[in-house]
């Protein structure tokens, strides 16, 4: 246990000091949060000219009262949430590689393993440190976003807002973590870092963009720009008689997106936030019921990634690799 | 017994008395038929050493002699394919983290955490290796290897020369009994070379560790080294004390001529 604690302490010292690293996570909190900037401004503007509208319907004397825009704050953090999807898990693999590659790299993998430390230790050193890293960043982007929300947008958040958006950070940070520790476990497996970077980023670009395109690409409302019921203005009840009849279809194109955990991220992170129709300003139960099979998977991939971590990282496979 | 000794027993040198002797003192290192194979080719053949507990030991070979292997096996690093292997009582394979509680170890290009600065990087070896003050250790080490004043200083503006004697303060924190340095003064210039040896020899002489050192450099072997062995092909081909080895071949003009003259009349 001291000597994992130990690890981790230089690992979190030795990251806290990369340049790349605090580049790299920058640069991450500043796409999320300017997404949120300008989603924000734009809420209080329409909050602000709904307002104003209001004070002159009011002024002028008239009975007649507007109703209020469909305006919903955590819908905002939709492009920011995207960000986190892709580049945030391109980011996680590029820090997980950093992890192995450097003590393969430079040679301290013989300094470290002249040491008596425990079959595991070292790969538990690793996964703890990613796991604060991502805890740290996740909460770190997470309140910034929650105060732009607050302050830019003028976004009146309830108390409930806020558990989402804490359920939402939580998904982000197991998700970010999976990424950084199967990147890990792929380049402790490889003889090169270089190469388990390699097949690291094929992973991510089939979990992350092919198999959510191939899901985008079959779904029939897709197939025209603005939606093809929208285009044929179909309501909500006749469309969902029309695809009635594509139920098989349907459940295939659903079971190849569910293959992805990004998608097992992506569906329980929209519902939360509400970014996704059917679940937004519906009740916590509503969600969880429908949302928690995709958390389980998620969390599912998250052991797969801790195993291959801990298993790919002892000393006899690294220090037959190095 | 090594299949050195007919060389060792041509010099009227005690070789045999000192293997007796030696089976008497503690040895810091013992080997028994320490064979290693990487597929079908073999490293390492039927290495039976010992060297006592004191003496600062070279093991000379030309490039691909085994001598690397041979570091990795006794520092728990590469697993033997047969054979024993024991340092300061315990066995590599069965006993390894004793062994690696019992060594210090100076790979060949020392490496560091950059980002950390010296005393950081110490604390972080010295916390692996179980120590229980690291502060006040790694002051010792520091003053040891003549390195008071650079704790704070980040690695990654050391030298090779700088590094090396970093990375003796990183193998002898712990206070092993034994040290070990594979080509310790690869890459040094002359100056560092003398300050590498001037603390090799330090640490023996003030606290009794044994180092077992791996190099090129014959002319270092003379000046830094008790005891020697020379590794052909594998093979342990010869073992002697340096004073004897010098003794027993008065014809040739240095450590250097005899090295290549036992090289040579090596069976292949």
């Amino acid at each position: 246990m001291t000597s994992l604690i130990t690890l981790c302490q230089k690992e979190l010292r030795d990251l806290s000091r990369n340049r790349s690293v605090r580049l790299l996570i920058l640069f991450l909190a500043v796409v999320v949060v300017l997404t949120v900037l300008v989603a924000a401004a734009d809420f209080r503007t329409k909050t602000a000219d709904y307002n104003t509208y209001l004070a002159a319907l009011q002024a002028s004397g008239g009975a007649v009262t507007a109703p209020p825009p469909d305006l919903f704050p955590l819908q905002m953090l939709r492009a920011g949430m995207e960000y986190l999807e892709i580049v945030g898990s391109l980011f996680a693999v590029i820090l997980g590689y950093g992890l192995i590659a450097k003590e393969k790299n430079n040679g301290t993998l013989q300094l470290l393993f002249t040491r008596p430390l425990g079959r595991h230790s070292f790969a538990a050193g690793k996964i703890l440190a990613a796991l604060i890293i991502w805890t740290a960043v996740t909460t770190a982007l997470f309140a910034v976003i929650t105060a732009t929300l607050l302050i830019a947008g003028n976004a009146p958040l309830t108390g409930t807002d806020l558990i989402r958006l804490l359920i939402a950070a939580a998904h982000t940070t197991i998700y970010l973590t999976l990424w950084s520790l199967a990147a890990l476990a792929l380049a402790a497996l490889t003889r090169a870092p270089a190469t388990g970077l390699i097949l690291a980023l094929v992973l991510w670009l089939v979990v992350v963009l092919i198999i959510p395109q191939i899901g985008d690409t079959m779904d029939p409302d897709n197939q025209i720009p603005g939606g093809l019921f929208a285009s044929l203005q179909i309501d909500k009840a006749h469309e969902h008689a029309v695809m009635a009849n594509f139920t098989g279809y349907e459940t295939a194109r659903d079971l190849i997106e569910q293959t992805s955990l990004t998608k097992q991220y992506e569906r329980p992170l929209f519902a939360w936030l509400g970014i996704k129709n059917q679940y937004n300003q519906q009740s916590p139960a509503f969600v969880w019921a429908g949302t928690f099979n995709h958390s389980l998977w998620l969390l599912a991939g998250f052991a797969a990634a801790i195993t291959a971590a801990l298993l790919a990282g002892t000393r006899d496979k690294l220090l037959r690799k190095a | 017994m090594p299949e050195s000794e007919g060389f060792g027993a041509s010099s009227g040198f005690s070789y045999r008395q000192r293997h007796k002797l030696l089976s008497m003192t503690e040895m810091a290192i013992e080997t028994s038929a320490l064979a290693k194979t990487y597929g079908s080719k073999q490293a390492l053949e039927a290495l039976s050493l010992e060297v006592p507990s004191g003496e600062i030991f070279g093991l000379l070979g030309h490039n691909g002699a085994g001598k690397t292997t041979t570091v990795n096996i006794l520092t728990t690093l590469l697993p033997a394919s047969s054979g024993t292997a024991r340092i300061a009582g315990h066995d590599v394979s069965t006993g390894a983290d004793r062994v690696r509680r019992s060594i210090g170890y100076l790979p060949e290009n020392v490496q560091f955490y950059d980002n950390l600065t010296l005393a950081e990087n110490l604390t972080f070896f010295a916390r692996l290796s179980g120590v229980p003050d690291p502060a006040a250790r790694i002051e010792t080490a520091l003053a040891a290897v003549d390195f008071t004043g650079h704790g704070q200083e980040l690695m990654s503006t050391f030298s090779k020369g700088m590094r090396q004697r970093a990375g003796i303060a990183q193998a002898i924190l712990h206070e092993p009994k034994v040290l070990f340095l594979d080509e310790p003064t690869s890459g040094l210039d002359p100056q560092g070379v003398a300050k590498l040896r001037e603390i090799i020899i330090g640490l023996n002489q003030s606290v009794g560790m044994t180092v077992f050192m791996n190099t090129h450099l014959l002319a270092e072997v003379t000046k830094t080294c008790t005891s020697i062995g020379i590794l052909s092909s594998g093979r342990l081909i010869y073992q002697n004390s340096v004073a004897a080895t010098l003794e027993a071949f008065p014809d040739q003009a240095s450590l250097e001529d005899i090295y290549l003259h036992i090289e040579s009349g090596t069976p292949s």
